[in-house]
């Protein structure tokens, strides 16, 4: 019983990171039907600048947010405008292609300059620890899960009552009728997969206290990324945060009870189960 | 108002429409009729700047806009509202009309234009917490009409509005229309249906495969031999 309080509570709070991971990737799927496969290479990219901040300046991660989010942000923008914009009506073997490449770009990049020794980023609330009756919460962890909340629900918040969340959500439900109302859906996939990358920023801080980074860390991070969008249904916003938790969960009842490598299987065995057995329309 | 000048356009390199020209004065209510096919849907989507113009130029209150995207076309009043509605599904009646409205030009009376809209169309009053997905398809013929001056329509494009309604929709709709350019608005009208446009238009251009055929006031373009035969593709 303890074990299982103690698997969820893990899993809710990892799990909501992963939810955040998502909602870039669903948002950008949703406005520009591109999936990109570098995803986890930014979180990467965002655990590094982290790293580099704290070996500079000894800044805290959370502190390196300040600087992370705008840079990643501005990155994204970039990224879409110069290299997918120009290729994103073509095949979508052509995005996964470049974004595939991508992947390759940065992960070497971060090999070049930072060395593939694991590396670790220190923060002052780390080691600290929440304990509810049996269940011991790490308290970054805790702060990973009310901060991608409290974002998703910003976000949720932008898209439902602003312009901005307005016109993200008409090219999302018609391009065409969109450009027809003065809407710049060119500006508008810029901006979402902007924001789209910026969260990854947060996220790769919220993630990284206590976790041992390496460059070659991005596939795992885009393959997760990729069950959770693909088990909320792509563009689906509450569907994606609560398959967070279930993908989270599934994680921490797999390292909890089943041995080494099964563990691990447990998130992708249980993806299969429920793709396979969710009520489909017919 | 609006001056177009041998105008070519189409897909791929391919023109659909090839060398047009027109003219819309302020004020007027123009048809623009033709078959299936016959590129009037081309014309105003070249017109929207939705599809480039190969060659020719789009002259709106004596400024070439023919380079303009359409986002700076609708800033300008080139307001298209397209075939078969396009309504944005999952957003409510509200919503749909506060997005027309977003552009930069339109903005600042977006509360008043919204009243103005209502009062106009009170069937979409009693629906402003619906999802547009799941009105009729006359209510989304109102729903994208009213979006169209929401946005600020000076020119104001109805791409086939009488497509696939029930004839007393069809009524209600043209009688919005007549409504609106007594009012003042400039109207381009594109239609499949000869007899409504006919009686609704002071004056009609008639396009087949690509070229204008006939032009001139409602009543020569409907006993010009040619009309009937851009039709029937005789």
């Amino acid at each position: 019983m303890e074990e299982l309080l103690q698997a969820l509570t893990q899993g809710v709070l990892i799990g909501s990171t992963y939810g955040l991971l998502a909602l870039g990737m669903g948002l950008t799927y949703g406005v520009s039907g591109i999936v990109n496969f570098s995803h986890g290479d930014f979180v990467s990219l965002g655990m590094f600048m982290c790293l580099a901040l704290y070996s500079a300046f000894a800044l805290d991660p959370y502190l390196s947010i300040l600087i992370t989010l705008p840079a990643l942000t501005l990155i994204g923008a970039i990224t879409y405008k110069l290299l997918i914009q120009p290729i994103a009506n073509s095949h979508l073997l052509m995005i996964i292609q470049l974004t595939l490449g991508l992947t390759l770009v940065l992960q070497n990049g971060l090999l070049m300059i930072f060395g593939g020794q694991p590396a670790r980023t220190p923060s002052v609330v780390e080691s600290k620890l929440i304990i509810v009756g049996d269940v011991v919460m790490r308290l970054p962890h805790l702060i990973a899960c009310v901060v991608s909340f409290v974002l998703a629900g910003l976000l949720f918040v932008m898209l439902r009552s602003t312009d901005t969340g307005r016109s993200i959500r008409a090219v999302h439900q018609n391009a065409r009728a969109a450009a027809l109302m003065g809407i710049d859906v060119a500006r508008v996939q810029i901006l979402t997969f902007a924001i789209g990358i910026g969260l990854l920023a947060v996220a790769a801080a919220l993630l990284i206290p206590g976790t041992p980074i390496h460059p070659s860390q991005g596939l795992r991070y885009t393959v997760i990324t990729l069950l959770v969008v693909v088990l909320g249904g792509m563009t689906n916003f509450a569907g994606i945060m609560a398959s967070g938790l279930v993908i989270g969960i599934a994680e921490a009842m797999g390292t909890i009870y089943l041995p080494n490598v099964l563990g691990l299987l447990l998130p992708y065995l249980i993806f299969v189960a429920i793709m396979l057995l969710r009520p489909q329309r017919r | 108002m609006l001056e177009v000048r041998n105008l070519t356009a189409g897909y791929g390199g391919v023109p659909a429409i090839e060398g047009v020209s027109l003219r819309l004065d302020k004020g007027e209510i123009v048809g623009l009729l033709g078959a299936n096919n016959a590129g009037k849907t081309t014309l105003i989507n070249c017109l929207s700047g939705i599809v480039p113009a190969m060659s020719g130029a789009i002259l709106f209150e004596g400024e070439d806009v023919t380079k303009l995207a359409p986002k700076h076309r609708v800033e300008r009043g080139i307001i298209q509202v397209p075939e078969g509605r396009l309504v944005f599904p999952e957003m409510s009646v509200r919503e749909n009309l506060l997005l027309a409205g977003f552009n930069r030009r339109a903005r600042p009376h977006r509360k008043a234009e919204l009243e103005r809209v209502l009062a106009l169309l009170p069937r979409l009053a009693e629906r402003m917490g619906q999802m547009a997905g799941t009105l009729s398809g006359g209510e989304q013929q109102m729903l994208a009409i009213g979006r169209g001056l929401m946005a600020g329509a000076r020119l104001l494009m109805l791409d086939e509005p009488s497509l696939g309604l029930a004839p007393r929709f069809v009524q209600y709709i043209f009688e919005i229309v007549d409504k609106l350019n007594a009012e003042g608005l400039t109207i381009l009208l594109v239609e499949q249906n000869l007899a409504l446009t006919l009686r609704h238009t002071r004056r009609c251009y008639v396009l087949e495969r690509g070229k204008l055929v006939v032009e001139g006031p409602a009543d020569v373009v409907k006993a010009d031999p040619r009309t009937r035969s851009a039709y029937l593709g005789l």
